[in-house]
């Protein structure tokens, strides 16, 4: 009958709430200083996720729940296994 | 029985129609634009000069420099192949086509017609006449019909009672089991080169070592199992055509053309009333070659408007200005028209205008443009991996 000559392919689950690139200034300990060249004004909560380390992709983010000078409130991550600063709605 | 016609490289063979000249020298289908540059099906001269399908193109024409290269025309191979099944559906024959170039049907009904199976085989193949070089097997199973097709020569029927399956079965090559290349040369690294070799394992070895697939393959090199032959509705044919003077790539032109096409194909009488659940839109391109989209609809209609929107956003695909472009009604619903309620239940109105935006963002963005979120493991402390975007197609 009629064949399709190429159709595009079926659309495939995508992941929600990836994780977007960040810049991050972060001070000699480790907390963020500066997000997205805003200054951070306080860590409301700090937390630790360690997670599928038994897999060929695990999972090592310090995140920082913080409010910057503008008032707005972000959550950011430091990566250890990649490196790198990530924000995410957490 | 089960009987299998195949036509082997039907897709070179339906391009070469037009170029006959070049069926008794070197060719083979050139590779897609945007694949891998490897050879498709190559002529009988290629194929003594050393080329085999699925070479990759370099080789190819190092083995053998004068190899012409024949483009892909799909929409030319579906027609031709269309041709193919409807002349044996006249012949009687209920038949389910495999892909293009292999169909199958049941004997049972025709053999009393046709004077046994070997009677029923040979007349499907007078039907199809010598230029195909069409070859046909019969057997109890559909793979077996399927491997006694593969090994008999064009023109030639090859029967294959019940008790001789295995042993016909046993000396063939792995080849003919569908496998991926990597499999084949796991298997032949293991020493196995026929079919009954592989029949001879364990089945649970085979499955533990090669996985869902070689099951399936061990399956089959025992026979395979007794799936029943699945004729299709021969389709309703439907179509119209435009051509144009000069090479068209005006969205506007086209869009115009598009319209016409539409009335005239709901307009032709033998639609019935029927509302369409299926196009296919195509275009000859002015290169040489062809263009093709399919398009099924949600909800079957007949509403001009509705169908010009939905195959608009397939003409934005065209990849050259057109020197001809056609429209097909490829599937009808049985249904004329549809019962409206007296008394709407509450809520329906705001449901069948929220699916209605929906199917028209789909038709409009394509497929994928409409989502829902799924909760996968809302537990998880990691929080991309809580929830997923799923299309709603």
């Amino acid at each position: 009958m009629v064949a399709d000559s190429g159709a595009p392919s079926a659309a495939r689950p995508a992941r929600l709430n990836e994780p977007r690139p960040a810049l991050v200034e972060a001070g000699f300990d480790g907390t963020p200083r500066e997000v997205d060249r805003q200054a951070v004004m306080l860590v409301r909560e700090e937390w630790r996720v360690v997670d599928r380390w038994w897999t060929d992709d695990p999972v090592s983010r310090r995140y920082f729940d913080v409010v910057l000078e503008s008032g707005e409130r972000r959550v950011v991550f430091r990566d250890g296994e990649r490196g790198g600063w990530f924000t995410q709605r957490a | 029985m089960v009987a299998c016609i195949l036509i082997p490289g039907f897709e070179l063979r339906a391009a070469l129609r037009e170029r006959p000249r070049l069926a008794t020298r070197a060719a083979a289908l050139a590779p897609l634009p945007g694949s891998d540059p490897l050879v498709g099906c190559v002529t009988s001269a290629a194929e003594a000069a050393g080329v085999r399908p699925g070479m990759r193109l370099g080789e190819a024409l190092g083995m053998c420099p004068s190899l012409e290269l024949v483009e892909h025309d799909p929409a030319e191979a579906g027609q031709a192949w269309e041709g193919v099944v409807r002349r044996l559906e006249d012949e009687g024959f209920a038949v389910e086509p495999a892909g293009i170039g292999c169909l199958y049907f049941e004997t049972r009904g025709v053999e009393r017609l046709y004077g046994g199976v070997a009677g029923a085989l040979e007349r499907a193949l007078a039907a199809l006449g010598s230029s195909w070089d069409a070859r046909a097997g019969a057997a109890e199973r559909k793979f077996a019909a399927l491997a006694a097709a593969s090994v008999a020569r064009a023109g030639q029927a090859l029967v294959v009672e019940g008790e001789q399956t295995t042993d016909f079965l046993a000396p063939l090559p792995l080849s003919l089991l569908p496998l991926d290349e990597t499999r084949y040369a796991e298997l032949e690294g293991l020493g196995m080169k026929t079919v009954g070799q592989l029949a001879s394992l364990p089945g649970s070895a085979v499955a533990e070592r090669l996985g869902q697939d070689g099951r399936r393959a061990w399956s089959l090199a025992r026979g395979g199992d007794r799936r029943r032959v699945r004729p299709r509705r021969p389709p309703a044919e439907i179509a119209e055509r435009l051509e144009f003077g000069e090479a068209v790539g005006n969205e506007v032109t086209l869009r115009r053309a598009l319209g016409t096409l539409v009335e005239r194909t709901l307009g032709r009488a033998d639609r019935a009333d029927r509302a369409v659940r299926k196009l296919a839109l195509s275009a000859r391109l002015v290169g040489g070659g062809s263009w093709q989209r399919s398009l099924t609809l949600r909800e079957p209609t007949a509403e001009k408007e509705r169908l010009r929107v939905a195959l608009g956003t397939k003409l934005a695909e065209l990849p050259a200005p057109v020197t001809a472009i056609g429209l097909e009604l490829v599937e009808l619903a049985e249904w004329t028209g549809q019962q409206l309620e007296l008394v709407r239940p509450e809520g329906s109105r705001a449901r069948s205008r929220l699916k209605e935006g929906l199917r028209q963002a789909r038709a409009s963005a394509g497929t994928g443009a409409v989502c829902t979120v799924v909760e996968v493991a809302p537990w998880s402390r990691i929080p991309e991996r809580r929830a997923l975007l799923v299309p709603r197609d």
